[in-house]
């Protein structure tokens, strides 16, 4: 590890056990000690907010998708309002109660966990205000799932932009973290559809902001991690609903593939492109068109460059290549199982028609759930300008093929918005990308039990990385916390420090997510 | 708790807390308490909360069964809903039939047991009968259907007096869904149909479906044999062009959402709110329901022609 850069310890305030040279060991946050809690209940419920206590109700919340974080809430709040999350906000600044807020608990790291405090779920709130046909807006409480959005807005013929592939991510999840669709690498990411926003600020205020009202506000309440705001309500954009039509390229090569991805994205050739693997053996680029116009564009001028090949083609060139290494025939005989399981459930006919994928992330979704889901995952990522992203991506493979025998590679890019500059400092976008970033996401396959210690230092070596290319992440919070100050350095994250302890004099908003 | 692991695809302990019944429940659209929820519940027994602490959550699900196609780890959650129902007091007894009539024979015949809404759609239930060339059977087994609902013992004289008849029937045609499923447990070898699917076959009814119907599948059914059914209709959809009560993952919406105090009689109904989301932005002209259970709800919040399937074969 010595090309890591050196730091001086002693001004970290935290994730010490993250720091270079030190045995790195799982940053579980210690459980708040519960102080001044009776208190704290008794005022909150004097403001008319109800609080409940109940193991069922707490129970429900002790852990994250990823399963490896557990914290069990003093107390949880089901959102209701912006003024009923003031009211919470302002008596525990009062009393100094830590508040943690969820959205779909999509995180993997703990960072939806509340390691005691308040569990604030924000599913509470989860009802679309009002569809804006002439402005193309939706206003929408953030506690929705963008699938319950997308139900929403295709009665009426709309859809939402870009959204995370899965089904029950949230509006309020994705503004705070970035969100990353197939269509990101023209659209952005989710984060960057919002127009508007109403936030309850950890002191109780609630305020409205956008690029033109309270602009700074509306900076660190997008890809603000939770720690400047809770966002209650959303302005999002929003656009006509159309079916997608489905490429999809095999490759034996990583690198071959994300060069491909590059060049569809650099020339907006596609309206949706990514990249699925299994393992580093059967590497499928995806492309994806809203139109047949775009399609038959594609057809003329790119298809022909691309260095897949259709799932024959691939096939026909994998053989040889299994037969002279007969070794490798279990890899073969598991992509063969694998191809069995999931190539029908992507073209399942009530979802697919006539060649036309009517929801992408409902058939992405479930398959992800059904295929890849299960009680414990965890899902390191890197997140690269497009000049290091190949690297990126071949050394975190060599990583996952030390580890595991199964896994997943994701990759897909993001369209930079200049004008979003602000917005993406100290995120999963990193300081050095332009025009695009790119995140791969490196997901092991559980078909087998791992010890945590396992799944801990196969994330500790994925991020390694990221800090010795100088890269970000777009799961850098919770547990992996300590490799934020490593990976953006001290100035940036003190900065946003000050500006967090001004806002929060308690440190009371998602305190063990990002400090 | 074995009275779970017995009914199980997968126990409660198989849930991940992935939230996606949350999308398709009724009563997550109502309450947006997590606690209502399939997801609430399983989280609940996993950390060891006794039963009766989930008592209101157990008798608010309508056993609508849209969770279960939504369920990745493929729980079973009706069963796991029943199953704690039978663990609890019911909020109110269920009347059971105990009347002694003459026995009837259906041997070699096909016998619809229809709803008690059903029955009271004269029209509808003649011309069920007629198309699906069947007997309505006297003793529909409604009594049973609410006792298993509510979890509430059905005494096996009764049970038997409701079987015996249905032994060497050729076909079964149950309108209620719950009792459908618990009939295949119960008589393995006839085969147990739904009015509505097999009305929705009859290509007389078929062809009288139009682009501006809004077509309502009966949720029960169709969600206790999902695999099969969703595509034979989404094909009926693509083939007819109606609408139909199917969301973006093509599970059904529920045009009511009547929990168990409500299908006791111990709580007045109150659809109006999920059978508004199931018609909103609809461009509609009909309504064309599988349950005549659905057809007050509809004429409730809606001014336009509600019939039942059945009834289209009139035109
Ligand atoms: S059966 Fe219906 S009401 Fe009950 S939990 Fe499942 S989806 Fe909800
Ligand atoms: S869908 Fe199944 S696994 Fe997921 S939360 Fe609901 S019950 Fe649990």
């Amino acid at each position: 590890m010595d090309t890591v850069p050196s730091f001086t310890p002693g001004h970290c305030p935290v994730g010490p056990d993250s720091l270079t040279q030190i045995k790195r060991l799982q940053t579980n946050p210690a459980r708040w000690n519960g102080a001044n809690w009776n208190d704290f209940a008794a005022a909150l419920r004097a403001a008319g907010v109800e609080l409940l206590e109940s193991l069922a109700a707490c129970g429900a919340f002790a852990t994250d998708a990823g399963g490896t974080a557990y914290g069990m809430p003093h107390g949880v709040v089901i959102a209701k309002s912006a003024q009923q999350i003031s009211a919470l906000l302002k008596t525990a600044q009062q009393h100094c109660v830590p508040v943690t807020v969820r959205g779909g608990g999509l995180t993997t790291e703990g960072e939806s966990v509340a390691f005691g405090g308040v569990l604030l779920d924000m599913t509470g709130m989860s009802r679309v205000k009002s569809i804006d046909k002439n402005a193309m807006t939706v206003r929408t409480e953030c506690g929705i799932f963008w699938h319950s959005l997308a139900e929403e807005l295709r009665r009426d013929g709309f859809d939402y932009l870009s959204a995370p592939l899965n089904l029950t991510s949230t509006v309020g999840g994705s503004l705070n973290v970035g969100g990353i669709d197939v269509n990101s690498p023209r659209l952005g990411c989710s984060a960057d559809q919002a127009v508007a926003l109403q936030v309850v600020t950890p002191t109780g205020e609630i305020v409205e902001c956008s690029e033109t009202e309270n602009a700074a506000l509306f900076q660190r309440a997008i890809l603000g991690y939770g720690q400047f705001c809770v966002i209650a309500e959303a302005t999002l954009k929003i656009r006509r609903y159309t079916p997608i039509r489905m490429h999809y390229f095999y490759y034996s090569s990583l690198r071959t593939a994300v060069e491909d991805l590059q060049l569809l994205d650099r020339n907006d050739a596609s309206d949706y492109s990514g990249i699925l693997t299994i393992m580093d053996s059967a590497v499928n680029l995806l492309v994806a068109f809203d139109s047949v116009e775009r399609e038959t564009a594609f057809n003329a001028k790119w298809r022909a460059q691309l260095r897949g090949h259709g799932e024959l083609g691939f096939a026909l060139r994998a053989l040889p290549r299994y037969a002279l290494r007969p070794w490798k025939l279990p890899e073969a005989l598991y992509l063969w199982r694998r191809k069995q399981q999931l190539f029908p459930e992507f073209r399942r006919p009530e979802y697919v028609r006539d060649g036309l994928m009517q929801d992408r992330t409902v058939v992405f979704s479930r398959a992800v759930w059904k295929y890849w889901g299960s009680r414990q995952m965890v899902i390191p990522d890197i997140a690269t300008s497009v000049e290091k992203f190949v690297n990126a991506v071949e050394r975190g493979n060599a990583v996952c093929r030390k580890y595991f025998p199964h896994y997943t590679l994701y990759c897909v890019g993001i369209k930079l918005r200049d004008d979003h500059q602000p917005h993406y400092e100290m995120s999963c976008i990193p300081p050095d990308a332009t025009g695009w970033a790119y995140g791969c996401e490196f997901e092991p396959m559980m078909d087998r039990v791992y010890s945590r210690d396992h799944l801990q230092s196969f994330k500790n070596e994925i991020y390694d990385i990221g800090v010795d290319i100088g890269a970000s992440y777009y799961r850098f919070g919770g547990m992996m916390k300590g490799y934020i100050r490593r990976a953006l350095g001290d100035a940036v994250v003190d900065r946003h420090l000050a500006m967090k302890r001004k806002a929060d004099p308690n440190m009371i908003l998602n305190r063990d997510v990002i400090f | 708790m074995p009275a779970l692991a017995a009914h199980s695809r997968s126990g409660f302990a198989a849930c991940s807390g992935c939230s996606l019944c949350l999308l398709v429940c009724p009563v997550w659209r109502k309450t947006r308490d997590l606690r209502y929820t399939p997801h609430g519940r399983a989280k609940a027994l996993q950390h060891g909360v006794p039963v009766a602490e989930l008592k209101n959550s157990v008798e608010s699900c309508t056993l609508c069964g849209a969770c279960e196609p939504a369920c990745p780890e493929i729980i079973d959650l009706v069963g796991m809903v029943l199953s704690l129902r039978r663990q609890l007091t019911a909020p109110a007894a269920v009347t059971m039939n105990d009347t002694n009539g003459k026995t009837a024979n259906y041997a070699g015949q096909r016998v619809l047991l229809a709803t008690p809404a059903l029955r009271e759609t004269v029209v509808a239930l003649e011309r069920t009968a007629k198309l699906l060339d069947c007997v309505v059977a006297e003793d529909n087994g409604a009594d049973i259907a609410l006792a298993l609902e509510a979890g509430t013992p059905i005494a096996n004289a009764r049970r038997e007096r409701f079987l015996t008849p249905l032994f060497s029937a050729k076909k079964i045609i149950a309108g209620d869904g719950l009792l459908a499923r618990q009939l295949k447990d119960w008589l393995p070898l006839i085969e147990i149909t739904s009015p509505g699917i097999a009305l929705s076959k009859c290509s007389e009814l078929r062809r009288h479906l139009r682009s501006d119907d809004l077509y309502v599948i009966e949720p029960r059914a169709f969600h206790a044999n999902y695999d099969e059914l969703v595509l034979y209709y989404d094909d009926l959809r693509h083939a007819t062009g109606c609408a139909m009560n199917l969301d973006l993952q093509r599970i059904a919406i529920p045009a009511t959402a009547r929990n168990l105090r409500q299908r006791l009689g111990v709580e007045a109904e109150d659809n109006a709110a999920q059978t508004r989301w199931l018609l909103q932005g609809r461009k509609i002209a009909r309504i064309v329901v599988e349950d005549a259970g659905d057809i007050a709800a509809f004429r409730q919040v809606v001014d336009m022609p509600v019939v039942h399937l059945a009834e289209l074969a009139n035109e």
